[in-house]
């Protein structure tokens, strides 16, 4: 070996000692950032969930100091954590980039030092090889243009949305009308308890299963009432741990989807009347997503094929019964009267949700206690106007925005029954003492100038009225069916109909149908004096309020979901 | 040791991408309730504006120093020192920002958008490199671009990509390209700067996904010499074909070619041609007959082409922020997606209504119609022409340079014995001289 050939090879061993050493530099300093990367990824996340859920537990009680020490200190240790991570990891990224410039350029001296002499290899006819080579290189130019081809075609099947679709879909919410022909609400549109139907059965029997169309099993329990729209019906259920939302075919009955609504982290947990329940409170719908509340304050939104699209906590509710106030739908936002406590603390509110984002559109705080009865959207004039009820106010709103358009002083006691809007005014009840009646055309403090009349003989405490527009029905829960007159709220008659009754009488034409806890409905003649038309048992213990679609009524019992139509 | 050195490079480049994303890491200052004020955040400065004066001056400088390594001193090895300065100046100083590369929708933008205004520095980086092209040859691919340079440096064991394959493969450069230009021109994105698959390792850290594209091409770079500038780079596009007509370009031996194929072996890039033999007999007929066919065929590709192109302008729109707001709001209106993204919460908190949204989403979809469809025919016309580039014979006598894909970085004159004996000729007269 020549000296010249001996100094080459010592040279190419360093060159390769050199790019073994960068590169177990390299495999080190990567593995350390690789273990620092873990340790973010993994560690991060659950002490902060951690924090998270500490925080949470103090702001529920903010006396607790050692909780307040805990968390404080976390979080100290979380950031420090944190701020040495990145130090490092800039150092040790600083380190690599070193390591492999040592490792490439020692590689390439030692690949150039240890590379072999070229020795061209022997080649077939020149312009054979050529021509076909150039032939391959064609076919690759078809197989590249075949490539992007098969792009676009993948690019294409990725579709899009049709805003010309959109528009004719309309926007994200069902018009008024639409809604004046489905139940989409607690007593359907307006919270009126009306039928846009006529056509409904008056005849049925549970036992017999004479005009019953399907009756399913629900899986929870629940005080609150169907709600209907088109070929689906929702009801909710609950128990102390577990929320959840039903979604019924209304042609056959099948349960099609059932979600679930979760709670808050560490949110505690509620204990509530066993006459209120965990789900007492009736879903909304605006004809694109059914919204439900419970007890626990948690709200949330489903898509008619199931999927949850947002879920909220509202935080428990300081409530002497159970919250229990039901939903209302204005355009795209799901309307909440969050009435609490005495009044006093400032906890009360009326709040709009964006239907679709589950945001919060506008909040109106109010000082008022809490209530049990569920706010309306009717329109008066023209424009709408959200209508509430909790002692001592009835006090409307613009639904658009929040805006208070009048309030009237004339309610007391623990207000339940929701209000009604039937001939020109609004109708409230003020349990065990008065129904009173508004003009709602008003602006600003209107106790004094339109307060129509107050019919001082009593009133119920639970069921909310229903009117036809010339008489309007009072349901006590014990055994009273009272009629007034709308225009003057003269007395026309109160008979006793056996039965106890949570339900709330609903309108069908010229019928009442009142349906006792026993689940016996009685059909009785709208007019001046009391006639009753019929009665038909269902055979379950009933609370809810009927829903009424064309031609059938939905009657949810403790265990089951009724629906009742003309059987053939 | 080469296959010890490739285990570990491989897991290197693999793992890279995994550690500076903790870059990104962000959290919410702490809540004091002690009355401690926060002190103000401050913004940092904006780069002065004479330093894109200095980058422009430097460029032209390097560009200077390129053509005379490349062309006149002929030193692979001052060729490199070059290359690596301007990877550690437009690299890792200027963290790759600006580059010709991504100037190219700068330059597009001002075309189609009157209210854009482009920096002097983008004009001078767009345009300096092609002039020096026009001249020189790919002087900026050789030794001035740090895309390129990062590549070059990172080649150990360079690997030859068949010719043919070459061929297709360089197609989707054109494609980026007409895809770039689309993108800037509807004031949509300049994706070559959002996919750049190098500029998260000159600032230390980046998106997650880029880093793995970058780091994935860098393995490759391990064997196969710049894949990015051979098969995507668009400017590498614009660069090969003006290269085509430079004045003067590299030249592989100063004297007589003596066949030994010594640059072929030399070159990682196949920029090698070998001079050209005789078609077998018969040959030249089918050649003509297939070029006729090529000819008839670039009607109906360029149309077909624009067909596509026009075909998908909807899935392609949906790179431009407005509608790919529209088309998130409008699903979540319609409650076909579930949840809210920060997009649709940005445009919701504008008040701004949707039927409005909508429109101008519309809009922005019909100039789509129209860029697809040009889009489209030019990937249509670029395939028809090298289906018939590759059928027209060319005839060379010795082995030279391509004057398209060459990228000027000289190894191929230090591989060549006639260059050697060109050096020692110059030492002995230097020797006698002296």
């Amino acid at each position: 070996m020549t000296q010249e050939a001996g100094q080459r090879q010592m040279w190419h061993r360093a060159a390769r000692t050199t790019a073994i050493v960068g590169g177990v530099f390299t495999v080190v300093f990567t593995l350390l950032l690789f273990a620092n990367f873990l340790g973010t990824a993994v560690l991060g996340p659950a002490r902060e969930k951690k924090l998270e859920n500490m925080k949470f537990q103090f702001q529920k009680d903010p006396t607790q100091e050692t909780l307040l020490s805990e968390v404080r200190q976390l979080d100290l240790k979380i950031r420090q954590d944190r701020l040495w991570r990145l130090d490092f990891s800039r150092k040790a990224a600083h380190l690599l980039l070193a390591s492999v410039v040592v490792l490439l350029a020692a590689g390439k001296i030692a690949n150039d030092m240890g590379k072999e002499c070229f020795v061209p290899p022997p080649r077939a006819d020149r312009g054979e090889r050529q021509v076909a080579e150039a032939k391959r290189a064609r076919w690759a130019v078809v197989g590249g243009l075949a490539v992007l081809v098969a792009g676009l075609l993948l690019l294409g099947m990725s579709g899009g949305v049709e805003f010309a679709q959109a528009q004719e879909e309309g926007p994200a919410f069902a018009s008024m009308e639409d809604k004046r022909t489905q139940w989409h609400r607690f007593r359907g549109p307006g919270g009126a308890g009306v039928s846009a139907y006529t056509n409904i059965p008056t005849v049925w029997n549970g036992k017999t299963g004479e005009n019953i169309l399907w009756k399913s099993p629900v899986p929870m329990p629940g005080r609150n009432s169907p709600v209907v729209w088109k070929d689906r019906v929702f009801v909710a259920g609950a128990d102390s741990d577990v929320r959840q939302v039903y979604c019924y075919d209304a042609r056959s009955g099948r349960l099609l989807w059932k979600g679930d609504v979760p709670t808050a982290p560490g949110a505690p947990k509620l204990e509530i009347m066993e006459d209120t329940g965990y789900a007492a409170c009736t879903m909304a719908t605006d004809g694109r997503r059914i919204y439900a509340i419970f007890p626990t304050g948690d709200v949330a939104a489903f898509d008619f094929n199931g999927r949850r699209l947002w879920h909220k906590s509202l935080g428990l509710p300081d409530n002497a019964y159970g919250y229990a106030s039901s939903l209302e739908t204005y355009e795209k936002l799901v309307i909440i009267q969050y009435d609490q406590g005495d009044g006093s603390e400032g906890k009360s509110k009326v709040l709009a949700l964006d239907g679709v984002t589950g945001q919060v559109a506008w909040e109106a705080k109010r000082t008022l206690p809490n209530s049990w009865a569920s706010p309306i959207v009717v329109e008066v004039e023209g424009n709408p106007q959200l209508i509430t009820l909790a002692d001592p106010n009835m006090v409307a709103y613009n639904p658009a925005n929040g805006t208070e358009i009048w309030r009237a002083e004339c309610l007391g006691g623990d207000i339940a029954p929701s209000p009604i809007y039937a001939g020109g005014l609004i109708l409230a009840i003020e349990p065990y003492s008065q129904l009173v009646a508004v003009n709602p055309t008003g602006q600003g403090d209107v106790t004094k100038t339109h307060i129509v009349w107050k019919m001082e003989e009593g009133a119920p405490d639970i069921c909310s009225p229903v009117s036809d527009g010339t008489y309007v029905y009072l349901l006590e829960s014990s055994d009273l069916l009272i009629c007034c007159k709308v225009e003057t709220g003269e007395k026309l008659y109160e008979q006793q109909i056996k039965g106890d009754y949570r339900a709330s009488p609903s309108l069908v034409g010229d019928r009442l149908y009142v349906l006792d806890m026993k689940g016996v409905m009685r059909i009785i003649q709208v007019g001046p004096e009391f006639k009753e038309l019929g009665k038909n048992e269902l055979g379950e213990e009933c609370y809810a309020s009927p829903a009424f679609a064309e031609g059938r009524i939905y009657i949810r019992g403790t265990e089951n979901l009724y629906c009742i139509g003309q059987t053939q | 040791m080469a296959r010890l050195a490739r285990l570990i490079i491989l897991v290197v480049v693999t793992l890279i991408p995994c550690l500076p994303v903790q870059g990104e890491i962000r959290f919410p200052p702490p809540e004091f309730e002690s009355g401690y004020e926060f002190p103000q955040t401050v913004s940092p400065m904006p780069q002065p504006a004479f330093q894109e004066y200095i980058d422009a001056a430097v460029l032209f400088a390097g560009l200077l120093l390129a053509s005379h390594l490349i062309l006149k001193r002929r030193s692979r090895r001052a060729i490199f020192v070059l290359m690596i300065g301007a990877l550690l100046y437009f690299g890792f100083l200027r963290e790759g920002c600006i580059c010709p590369i991504g100037a190219i929708q700068n330059m597009t933008l001002t075309v189609f958008d009157s209210n854009y205004a482009i920096p002097i520095a983008a004009v001078v980086f767009f345009v300096v490199p092609l002039i020096f092209t026009l001249f020189n040859g790919r002087v900026f691919c050789g030794a001035i671009c740090p895309l390129g340079a990062i590549q070059d440096a990172v080649l150990i064991r360079p690997v030859a990509v068949p010719r043919w394959l070459e061929s297709g493969l360089r197609l989707f450069a054109y494609a980026y390209l007409g895809a770039a230009i689309l993108f800037a021109a509807t004031g949509s994105a300049f994706v070559i700067c959002r996919y750049d698959p190098f500029v998260g390792f000159f600032r230390m850290g980046g998106n997650w996904n880029i880093l793995i594209f970058g780091a994935s091409l860098l393995l490759i770079g391990l064997f196969i010499g710049r894949p990015y500038c051979r098969f995507l780079c668009p400017y590498g596009v614009i660069l090969r074909n003006l290269s085509r007509l430079a004045k003067r370009r590299v030249t592989i031996t100063p004297g007589e070619c003596i066949q030994c194929r010594l640059c072929e072996d030399a070159c990682p890039f196949g920029a090698i041609r070998e001079p050209t033999g005789n078609w077998p007999e018969g040959e030249y007929r089918i050649a003509k007959r297939r070029l006729a066919l090529f000819l008839l065929l670039l009607p109906v590709l360029v149309a077909a082409g624009v067909w596509s192109g026009h075909a998908v302008r909807n899935p392609l729109a949906r790179v431009h922020p407005r509608v790919r707001t529209a088309e998130r709001i409008y699903l979540e209106e319609a409650g076909k997606v579930q949840g809210t993204t920060n997009i649709s919460d940005a445009f919701r908190a504008t008040g701004q209504s949707t039927e409005v949204l909508y429109e101008e989403a519309t809009k922005i979809r019909s100039q789509f119609g129209l860029g697809g469809a040009l889009l489209g025919g030019f990937i249509g016309l670029v395939g028809a022409g090298k289906l018939i580039a590759l059928s027209v014979r060319r005839r060379r006598t010795e082995y030279e340079a391509d004057p398209a894909g060459c990228f000027a970085c000289g190894r191929c004159y230090k591989s060549c014995p006639k260059e050697h004996e060109r050096l020692r000729k110059r030492q002995e007269g230097v020797g006698r001289c002296a």
